[in-house]
């Protein structure tokens, strides 16, 4: 009975990852489809692999888009778990401040948030560019960090944190060795969502761009009213395949380890 | 936990000292230009000379669509040097201080182009923008599924091609459409008459497909769409994929488009953007870069230069009488309001 | 906690943060929804509320009702695909946990334009689907995959599957599988477990994954105009062609605001219809 039901849980979330995955398996084909259009199937060739790397402008994007990402989710992640951390400790009206801080720039339209924060930098003549970019990718990734992680916190039981503090423990103590490794799965969830929300974001990104710091999304929309040529799907391939090979090795590695320490 | 931290901390010294590296090699003596364009508006090549010849790097960024350039160079401090204005956005930024005048000085070449686009109603003199590529809004369609002559806006209403008929996803081409069919401008300021064309239009929304711009080539050459309202170089670019799929002018008339050239306001390097529209002017350097882009070039001297396949193509050299029939899209002003509230209530699905 | 005092203060960079570049600039964009618009779309420095009379049309009104339709619409369904799935990572041992949440979040790593048409290619009439099934015999007409409401339920959904799967996995982890072995050493049927205990124990991923899928879903625009064949708009387009094809930012901005506020309620009220049923629960 038991064993079925994980069973068909497992049949599940395999068919959900298919699903996932679906499109992923057509634009990965079409990468090799001879038709710089690509509206239609037109024969098999390698070439955009070829072109894509002499290709300066989808390098320059890629390049941009990859270390915004790691910049600005790095600082929002940061930003988000202490933020997430200290709320409990307000009082209820100061919290409800805070939620309701957290959860505006979650509700409001992007195009809105990109022109305030294009009017805001031209008002204080800030230079659009990687900078304004990490600015803007901070802000909109950040509440989504806090709501996360206030996820976790919200269903934690405050036992342990409360035997630290019994047993002498001071407060920044307790959430080194206690509270923190014990919602580092959701650290790790607000990462790679801010990760990915940064990776993909196109609207707010188009207002605070400057010349020079196109990021991949800003690229692919620019290509859109003569089509997106296949160049973008060989690299999107070449980005899955990169990823999932560095998982693949990352688990090998692991096991290899957890091995020789257990034998 | 401390290694996630380790590697959070290492990852992150890691792409500033990278970006800061990208940052510091940009930053050499050295003349930029910072274009700001439609997508595939230049061959590659053409700016890889321009930037060996004259010793420059060339910035190419693009926009999807007139309103974002504007909005983004409306703010102020955009930093870029060359815009690509469509004819109507021109004369909207005209209007709005935000572009500035070119110095003809700099660009002898400018008595290349035909005289046909030396005096464009939307910036009449070339005062603040040059004529760069061109079309019309005519109708495409598929041979294998529409049969007969179309010679007429009417023709998408024919009930045979109900769910397979394709609009441009752009209001004022779209009413431009119901305007024409029934007489009337393009660029109506007349409630009566937008009304009647909204009416009009709305028998036409059963037949739809999908309204679309920037994907509009792909599905015709699809064959999800078999008729439709598209750009004349969209067209070329079809056909040249599906070769059964025609293009024709509609006898009511129909829109007239350009992109432009043009310099906005406070832009750092002016001088050098003059010159880079000068050599794109050229007309041995325009013959390699319109025969890549595949629209028209209304540079007069460059055309007994352009090879056979490219003058024969009509849909990039369209007809005298075709271009007489065609009309400009106006900055309506105010009346804008009501365009829009039209197309939403086209869309609200009622 | 006694002395967690200290630990405020860690709370500072991040609403510094939003203060200067969240709350200021919103601020001077909502001064823009009583503003007006001018000839040529720049906006004129003259105070009006014309742009909130606007919004009361059936038009706008019917135009708001969908958009929250097809939000709380996108909301269930995704819930249906992300609980099991987040449980059955929650399951796993820690690192093929973090190997399938990169799994699900991979493909939203690739751009979502790209995705999209990847779908269209799928869908379409000469599309995967309808090839396979018209060569398989099973069917003589393509069948109507793409531009209609269903098409743009399927896009919404796996855009925003991965906001509901996170949230859901974050707190079934920590889950104490005690309570449900209690449970079931009861005799409650696994579906009693689930809905008595589990999903109680769960409410927090549960409501901050429906809300961000919610709130997302709303600002959609790039779905129905792909998917949908920009046939029927939602008040995401609508407000995008505010502030570009009609050149209208204070009615955008106006458009914006009300959307925002309404949403804000929405989520108010989901909040205290959870907390209301929880304390049913509790009582029974």
């Amino acid at each position: 009975m038991k064993a079925l039901r994980h069973r068909t849980m497992a049949g599940y979330s395999w068919a959900m990852l298919v699903f996932l995955y679906l499109p992923i398996a057509v634009l990965m084909l079409y990468s090799f489809n001879d038709s710089r259009i690509n509206a239609v199937w037109s024969g098999f060739t390698w070439k955009w692999y070829v072109s894509l790397f002499d290709n300066r402008q989808v390098m320059e994007a890629l390049w941009n888009s990859l270390s915004i990402a790691l910049i600005s989710s790095v600082l929002a992640t940061l930003f988000g778990t202490a933020a997430a951390l200290a709320m409990k400790h307000y009082s209820l009206r100061w919290r409800s401040v805070f939620n309701g801080l957290t959860y505006l720039p979650i509700v409001i339209p992007e195009i809105m948030m990109g022109l305030s924060l294009l009017v805001l930098f031209s008002q204080i003549h800030l230079e659009l560019g990687k900078l304004t970019l990490i600015m803007a990718h901070v802000t909109f990734s950040l509440p989504y960090v806090i709501v996360i992680i206030n996820t976790r916190l919200a269903d934690m039981g405050k036992e342990l944190e409360e035997a630290a503090q019994d047993l002498g423990a001071t407060a920044w103590e307790t959430l080194r060795h206690i509270t923190l490794p014990l919602i580092s799965p959701s650290i790790i969830a607000g990462f790679l969502m801010s990760f990915t929300l940064s990776l993909d974001d196109f609207v707010i990104s188009f207002f605070v761009a400057g010349p020079n710091s196109t990021t991949l999304p800003l690229y692919i929309y620019g290509l859109v009213k003569r089509g997106v040529s296949p160049e973008v799907n060989a690299l999107s391939t070449l980005l899955i395949v990169f990823t999932v090979l560095l998982v693949i090795v990352a688990e090998l590695f692991r096991r290899k380890d957890s091995k020789s320490l257990t034998f | 936990m401390k290694k996630w931290k380790s590697l959070m901390i290492g990852a992150m010294a890691a792409a500033l000292a990278l970006t800061a590296a990208g940052c510091s090699s940009s930053s050499q003596e050295e003349q930029v230009l910072n274009i700001y364009s439609w997508a595939d508006n230049f061959n590659p090549d053409v700016i890889k000379d321009f930037e060996q010849k004259f010793n420059v790097k060339v910035n190419y960024d693009m926009y999807g669509s007139n309103e974002e350039m504007l909005a983004k160079i409306q703010a102020g401090a955009s930093g870029y040097d060359l815009i690509q204005p469509s004819d109507y956005m021109v004369a909207t930024m005209i209007k709005l201080g935000l572009l500035e005048e070119l110095n003809k000085e700099n660009i002898p070449n400018e008595k290349n182009i035909v005289s046909t686009f030396q005096t464009p109603p939307f910036d009449p003199g070339n005062k603040h923008s040059l004529v760069y590529t061109w079309g019309i809004t005519g109708i495409a369609y598929n041979k294998k599924y529409v049969k007969g002559e179309i010679t007429s806006w009417q023709d998408l209403w024919n009930p045979e091609y109900k769910g397979r008929v394709i609009m441009l996803n752009d209001p004022r081409e779209v009413m431009g459409v119901g305007l024409i069919k029934n007489g009337f401008s393009n660029s109506t300021k007349d409630k009566g008459e937008l009304e009647k064309a909204y009416a009009d239009l709305k028998t036409l929304l059963p037949s739809v497909v999908a309204f679309d711009t920037d994907n509009i080539k792909q599905k015709m050459i699809a064959e999800e769409a078999w008729i439709g309202t598209v750009w004349s170089g969209d067209a070329a670019i079809i056909n040249g994929e599906n070769p059964d799929v025609e293009y024709v002018v509609p006898k009511e008339g129909a829109t007239i488009w350009a992109d432009t050239l043009a310099i906005p306001k406070g832009a750092k390097h002016k001088e050098l953007a003059e010159k880079f529209i000068n050599y794109l002017m050229d007309p041995e350097v325009s013959v390699k870069n319109y025969e890549w882009i595949g629209y028209s070039n209304p540079n007069e001297k460059a055309y007994p230069l352009h090879s056979e396949e490219y003058r024969a193509n009509k849909m990039i050299f369209l007809d005298k009488e075709d271009m007489a029939r065609a009309e400009w899209l106006v900055d309506v002003g105010d009346t804008l309001q009501e365009y829009d509230r039209y197309w939403t209530e086209m869309k609200s699905g009622r | 906690m006694k002395n967690g005092k200290q630990l405020k203060i860690l709370a500072l960079p991040a609403f510094v943060w939003l203060g200067a570049l969240f709350v200021l600039p919103m601020l001077m964009i909502t001064a823009l929804s009583f503003m007006k618009r001018g000839t040529y779309g720049q906006v004129v420095y003259e105070f009006t509320l014309s742009n909130y009379a606007r919004m009361v049309d059936p038009l706008y009104i019917q135009i708001f009702f969908d958009t929250f339709l097809v939000a709380v619409l996108t909301t269930a369904i995704s819930l249906v695909c992300a609980y099991p799935m987040a449980y059955y990572i929650s399951r796993m041992e820690r690192s093929a946990q973090k190997i399938w949440l990169l799994l699900v979040m991979i493909p939203f790593w690739i751009n979502f334009l790209v995705r999209s048409y990847a779908w269209v290619i799928i869908l379409r009439s000469q599309g995967v689907i309808n090839s396979l099934l018209l060569s398989a015999g099973l069917i003589h007409e393509p069948l109507p995959l793409l531009y209609n409401f269903g098409s743009v339920m399927v896009g919404m959904v796996y855009t925003l599957l991965p906001f509901m799967v996170l949230p859901i996995y974050v707190s079934l982890e920590q889950l104490d599988r005690r309570k449900l072995e209690a449970a079931y050493d009861l005799g409650a049927t696994p579906w009693k477990t689930f809905w008595h205990v589990t999903l109680p124990l769960t409410k927090s991923g549960v409501m901050t994954g429906s809300i961000l899928v919610f709130v997302s879903s709303i600002g959609m625009f790039v779905v129905p105009d792909v998917m949908g064949g920009a046939k029927s708009a939602l008040m995401g387009n609508v407000i995008q062609n505010q502030f570009l094809s009609a050149r209208d930012w204070p009615f955008g901005s106006a458009l914006s605001i009300v959307l925002m506020l309404l949403s804000m309620v929405l989520i108010y009220l989901y909040y205290r219809a959870v907390n209301a049923a929880e304390a049913k629960e509790g009582t029974a």
